[in-house]
């Protein structure tokens, strides 16, 4: 095949996404930079406001919450869901029974559709009839723990709310199980050969081989997974907690943003409140790639 | 290089009939363009079958002219849709809204005036209508919408189970004392014994049956604060803060969160979110609850008890909140002649004999509110006069652009001082601080 046929067959196979690319992403987003600094209300035509969004914002005590939230949600969710998808991998990478099963379950929830994934969690969470507080309250008696503790207010504390939005997020992480899992058949048999003849312990294989060798899958996931965390807690604050309990205690950015842009029609303060948050992703990337680039060198030196 | 060409051209293509489509929707012109006329509601299934029977009626009326029922899951959906729509150039031609949330589209100018309609039309007489609920709907001296209901608050009562436990009815005239001690007569363990509600928190046992269920929002404080001589705004007509810091409208609002801090006869948050307060009502777990009409079509289902209806309690005089909703028309709507007919026909008295049927709505159609098809005794509630006595009574609630944003952030105060026992004077507070940002950023009808 000569080169520039080559070429030309590349450019037609990337033509649709890059057309997805620039109409469905680069374009909007585009506009979403122009409308941060306009008051509009998806009626009336926009109005030049210059930075009045983001010094509104900054005033905004709802907008410091969703800030705060979502940089938690963030800092807890994300090295929890890959520790998690991790420890899958790990246990699930061999060949032995029930583990094809056990594969399956793990990409399941991925799968499930993320409205009837949120109503299910409702149903789950349901502070008396809910599944996990019936079972909570195993062996308890008047409505408390077996400890006698009062079992977690899913829906009504905000610390117990902001939990159970961690733990919903800690099951859809098929995807990121499925890349490790790869990622952990493909390292190579014989240096665990080696270090089985060298009676090195589990933990000695772990943090010396299986850890080194995985580490750019982690952190490419790492990075897609942060940037992520800032958008993948809409739905369940939205459909579980609805942003609640009060005052705000899972209300993220996206929230927010939906918010004020579709329910009170201030379509450029959620702009604006969006490129706050695309500015915190790129942030948290700068630093996470920095960190992994540093620890790159150390390991190459 | 000719596939890149062709493909180019197949997009250019692609573009060029999504635009064309788009001018075409976006029109709005007052041509009477082919096409069904889409009404854009919400409501629980009760509500939305009671607008299907509508719709159907219609239909039947006036062969050849069809209407599309678009269901939103909720108002905020609702109000979400209709905003991206008119933004895409696309809006329904109709939609129905209460009086509380059409504001912000009001004053962007996305609501198509009726007033030349009206006077024109042969079937529609304003003076049929409770003024009440027309001038809820107008905005600058213009009619903006029509109104299908003339809603207030009313206390939902189970009356098998008062007859049960021998407890005395509700009735016209009692007081929020009255209200109180009756709640707490029917507060109730499982084996039927009275019990303070306070006692469930932690280890004892919960109430089998709670006394009453009030949501914790401005709506529902209102017409007690109205009721004790107090107002909830400065300024009605131009509202700039809340006055909840006055005696009379602290003593209403503490009297309310006092029903579940200090006598627990309303159920706590915990059992709100397992079970919203209507769910409770209609599975006999609850003796009363204060709503608007919108829960009768729900609780017409229910089999197992009798139900009926009684005014609010009362403090010092008797004052009612509104509640109205009302067919809008969009100005960007591309079938307006048929978007008025249908309109007509729901406002008229026929279509609002066919939806009182259904038990949604208190008619705001003077004749048929007074006729056998709303009060007739078929269907329940058998008190349903109370809604129309309440009526000479009612007032509505500040009409400004920011409304929706106002109930959301007084919501969550207001509920973390009934669950969560929040200080008083910290809620006040707060609630004046939180709202003077969005009174001031409002836009108000005058």
């Amino acid at each position: 095949m000569r080169p520039d046929r080559g070429h030309r067959q590349l450019a037609v196979l990337l033509a649709p996404y890059l057309v997805g690319l620039i109409v469905l992403v680069l374009a909007p987003f585009a506009v979403t930079l122009a409308l941060a600094f306009t008051e509009y209300d998806l009626i009336r035509p926009p109005r030049w406001t210059g930075t009045a969004n983001l010094t509104a914002l900054t005033a905004d005590p709802i907008f410091r919450t969703a800030l705060v939230n979502s940089l938690v949600f963030g800092a807890v969710a994300v090295p929890l869901r890959l520790l998690a998808a991790l420890g899958l991998a790990l246990l699930l990478h061999r060949r032995a029974p029930g583990t094809s099963t056990a594969r399956t379950a793990s990409v399941l929830p991925t799968a499930v559709p993320e409205i009837a994934y949120g109503l299910l969690w409702l149903w789950l969470l349901n502070p008396l009839y809910g599944p996990i507080s019936q079972v909570l309250r195993l062996g308890g008696t008047n409505g408390l723990t077996v400890f006698g503790r009062t079992p977690p207010q899913w829906l009504t504390d905000p610390a117990d709310a902001r939990a159970a939005i961690v733990l919903m997020s800690l099951f859809t992480i098929g995807e990121m199980f499925v890349i490790l899992l790869a990622a952990r058949r493909a390292l190579p048999p014989d240096v665990y050969e080696l270090a089985a003849l060298e009676d090195a312990t589990a933990w000695d294989v772990l943090r010396r081989i299986t850890l080194p060798l995985i580490a750019p899958v982690l952190g490419l996931l790492l990075i897609r997974d942060a940037i992520g965390s800032l958008q993948f807690s809409f739905v369940p604050a939205l459909v579980v907690t609805d942003g609640g309990p009060p005052p705000y205690a899972t209300t993220y950015i996206p929230l927010f943003a939906y918010r004020n842009a579709f329910e009170y029609l201030r379509y450029g303060y959620a702009a604006a409140a969006t490129l706050v948050m695309l500015l915190l992703t790129v942030a948290a990337v700068a630093l996470q790639w920095r960190l992994l680039r540093r620890y790159g060198r150390f390991h190459s030196q | 290089m000719t596939t890149l060409r062709k493909l180019a051209a197949l997009l250019l293509c692609a573009l060029l009939a999504g635009a064309a489509g788009a001018c075409a929707d976006g029109g709005g012109d007052d041509t009477d363009a082919a096409g069904p006329v889409r009404l854009l509601v919400f409501g629980a299934p009760e509500e939305l079958a009671a607008y299907r029977t509508l719709v159907d009626a219609y239909g039947k009326a006036r062969p050849g002219r069809p209407v599309q029922l678009v269901e939103a899951s909720d108002r905020k959906d609702l109000i979400a849709r209709l905003a991206t729509s008119v933004a895409g150039g696309a809006p329904p031609e109709l939609f129905l809204m209460n009086y509380r949330f059409y504001g912000q589209f009001a004053v962007k100018d996305a609501i198509e005036p009726l007033d030349e309609r009206i006077a024109a039309s042969t079937v529609i007489d304003p003076a049929d209508y409770y003024p009440v609920a027309m001038d809820a709907f107008r905005w600058q001296g213009r009619q903006l919408c029509l109104p299908q209901n003339v809603s207030s608050l009313a206390v939902y009562y189970n009356r098998t189970l008062f007859e049960k436990y021998g407890v005395a009815l509700p009735k016209a005239g009692w007081t929020w004392n009255d209200l109180l001690t009756t709640a707490t007569a029917m507060t109730r363990d499982a084996r039927g014994g009275i019990i303070r509600g306070t006692e469930s928190e932690g280890a004892a046992q919960r109430p089998a049956v709670h006394g009453v269920g009030i949501e914790p929002s401005i709506i529902r404080l209102a017409p007690f604060v109205w009721s004790n001589g107090g107002e909830i705004v400065d300024d009605p007509a131009r509202p700039t803060r809340l006055t909840l810091d006055g005696p009379a409208a602290r003593e209403a609002l503490k009297n309310l969160v006092d029903l579940r801090l200090a006598y627990g006869v309303v159920p706590t948050d915990e059992e709100v979110e397992s079970e919203d307060d209507e769910s409770r009502f209609a599975n006999g777990r609850l003796a009363m609850l204060l709503s608007s009409r919108r829960s009768t079509t729900t609780f017409r289902s229910i089999t197992g008890f009798e139900w009926d209806v009684a005014p609010l309690p009362v403090y010092r005089q008797q004052v009612g909140v509104l509640h109205s909703d009302a067919y809008c028309m969009t100005r960007g709507g591309s079938n307006k002649p048929a978007a008025w007919n249908f309109l007509e026909y729901a406002i008229s008295a026929e279509g609002q004999r066919i939806i009182a049927a259904t038990g949604r709505t208190v008619p705001s159609h003077i004749g048929v509110s007074t006729s056998p098809d709303f009060l007739g005794p078929a269907q329940p509630p058998r008190s349903a006069k109370v809604f129309l006595d309440a009526i000479p009574t009612v007032r509505a609630l500040p009409a400004v652009s920011t409304w929706p944003e106002i109930e959301d952030v007084t919501g969550g105060i207001l509920e973390n001082a009934l669950y969560r026992g929040d200080r008083l004077d910290d809620v006040i507070r707060e609630l004046d601080e939180q709202t003077r940002p969005l009174f001031a950023r409002g836009e108000y009808p005058q």
